[in-house]
């Protein structure tokens, strides 16, 4: 008997949820729909010869050049590419910290949503990261010339963006209870944030760095089309040569250097969270 | 110490080890990069720099020119509006296809659902999780290289290029929500006399498909500040715009596929928080 009024609520909830849902799939299925439109059928989908470069491209993955030529190439990319990411990244470390720091208001006990200063620096991590790296290396390079520092201030601007916006977000969602003591106790916000807020956010802050820095590698790769010398610089030119065989055995390359990263970071989570 | 806690002993020996060894190529790369890499006849940290890039706002702004900058003319604001379109629609075409790609194989990477299976499950759960893998390792940008091989130019070869690399992020994320997700339902319909498809079907997809929708809505944000990338080589939408603008030096109209770019990302950011709010 008492379980009359609960059934009936549910009942009542559930015609509500299942409308917004609907309207969801029709929206998605509307797009796709709107999307597929815009494609040129017309033309012809497939180039003259398309799937016969297909076909050479399935046959070139299978047999990557690895003549001693290439491979010394490919060394030489892969650290370039490697040393692009971990300056890059370091760097965003230093924009994005301070500016996510600011942005979360948790260093003043009164600091609103409308504090100038904090919403000054949401601003700017969003126009940060709202330019891709590539287009950043880009004017970099027409602006002052094909230095390496192009790439690594091109990928650390929109990461520092990135990691700013997450830094602020874990300082945020930090729970009351621990701070509340640290307050009680007498302690500054300053104080709070490095004893209450920072030993908790660092985990997930390390882990959400190793992401970033996979991340990193596969654009400092798609930053050297640009001139810059890398991965992506080796495999554009092999592509242009229609030499899919020497393009095969630079992105095998960045892959097996991507699943080492992933590797390295999964090993060392596992060490430090359990 | 460590004669106390042999087992902590270990673990922090590889902690160690791994913040040396991030530690000597952290190092290694600045030397690297303001050092011994290439470098042009002056140095970055200069006048000449400085100059250069002054010169280069300047030109972006349209300073010193005789023509109206593009983006004071509203007959280049509606000739580029035709772009800005269809980058749009190679954004939703390129998240869409990745999206059923990924819906029709992330059950067969899920750990907990492919156990146990025996060895067909075991060599499907490994074949899937590669192609993921390779999926998501290969750039945006280098797919594109490879598409514009294949298709003929248009919005469709960008898309695909996105298509292929968010399917790896898609699957790999959705796979994990399957993963960590509460089994009781799943269990409760075995144990009602439901057979293993109809316990997937039922017990797993109402809880995932929530998740789903909000990791799709999250890339769909980053699809489209990527749709100027592919665009680069495969002829589509404002990214040809901003090469063609860049390799003929046209710098004001730089400047306009750069506004229209923030005018689409805000638009995409700010459908995606209103969809995310109808799925959840």
């Amino acid at each position: 008997m008492r379980s009359e009024p609960v059934e009936m609520t549910v009942l009542r909830d559930q015609p509500r949820l299942f409308e917004s849902r609907r309207v969801l799939t029709l929206i998605l299925m509307g797009a796709l729909a709107w999307s597929l439109l815009n494609v040129g059928w017309r033309d012809g989908v497939l180039h003259a010869g398309g799937l016969a470069a297909l076909r050479d491209m399935g046959g070139a993955l299978l047999t990557p050049d690895l003549s001693g030529e290439v491979l010394a190439k490919l060394a030489g990319s892969v650290w370039r590419t490697l040393a692009y990411a971990f300056a890059g990244l370091s760097l965003a470390l230093v924009i994005g910290f301070p500016l996510g720091l600011i942005a979360s208001g948790v260093l003043r006990a009164d600091s609103g949503r409308r504090d100038p200063m904090r919403w000054f620096a949401r601003l700017l991590l969003a126009g940060l990261r709202s330019v891709h790296e590539l287009v950043w290396a880009w004017l970099f390079v027409a602006a002052v010339g094909l230095f390496p520092m192009a790439a690594v201030l091109a990928l650390a601007l929109p990461y520092g963006g990135i990691l700013g916006r997450v830094f602020a977000e874990l300082f945020q969602d930090v729970p009351d209870g621990p701070l509340r003591a640290l307050r009680s106790a007498g302690a500054s916000e300053t104080q709070v944030f490095w004893h209450g807020r920072l030993p908790f956010v660092l985990s997930d802050a390390l882990s959400y760095m190793f992401y970033r820095l996979e991340c990193g590698i596969r654009s400092a790769t798609v930053l050297s089309f640009v001139g810059l010398g890398g991965l992506g610089f080796h495999i554009q030119v092999a592509l242009a040569d229609l030499a899919y065989s020497r393009a095969w055995t630079f992105i095998l390359g960045l892959i097996v250097m991507i699943a080492l990263v992933e590797a390295w970071s999964s090993a060392l989570r596992k060490r430090v969270t359990s | 110490m460590s004669t106390l806690r042999p087992i902590e002993g270990a673990r922090i020996g590889f902690v160690h080890v791994s913040i040396v060894v991030g530690l000597v190529i952290l190092v290694s790369s600045w030397v690297f990069v303001l050092g011994w890499d290439r470098q042009p006849s002056f140095s970055f940290f200069s006048t000449e720099t400085a100059g250069r890039a002054w010169g280069f706002i300047q030109d972006l702004v349209g300073v010193g020119r005789t023509s109206e900058p593009a983006y004071a003319q509203l007959s280049e604001w509606s000739r580029t509006a035709r772009l800005a379109y269809d980058t749009l629609a190679m954004s939703v075409l390129a998240i869409m296809i990745a999206a059923l790609g990924a819906l029709a194989t992330f059950m067969l990477g899920a750990r907990n659902v492919m156990g146990g299976g025996g060895l067909p499950a075991g060599v499907t759960f490994g074949l899937v999780r590669a192609t993921w893998a390779f999926a998501r390792a290969v750039p945006e940008l280098v797919w594109a290289l490879l598409a514009v091989f294949v298709f003929s130019p248009g919005i469709l070869p960008g898309a695909i290029a996105l298509a292929i690399h968010n399917y790896g992020v898609l699957s790999k994320l959705a796979a994990e929500v399957v993963e960590g997700m509460d089994t009781r339902p799943v269990e409760a319909l075995r144990s009602a006399g439901a057979g293993r498809r109809k316990a997937l079907i039922y017990g797993v997809l109402p809880q995932v498909l929530p998740r789903f929708m909000t990791y799709l809505l999250y890339r769909w944000e980053v699809v489209i500040r990527t749709t100027i990338v592919v665009g680069f080589v495969a002829a589509g939408g404002l990214g040809m715009e901003f090469r063609l603008a860049m390799s003929n030096f046209h710098y004001t109209t730089v400047s306009l596929v750069l506004m229209w770019y923030l005018v689409l990302v805000l638009g995409v950011d700010t459908a995606s928080a209103g969809l995310r709010r109808l799925a959840r």
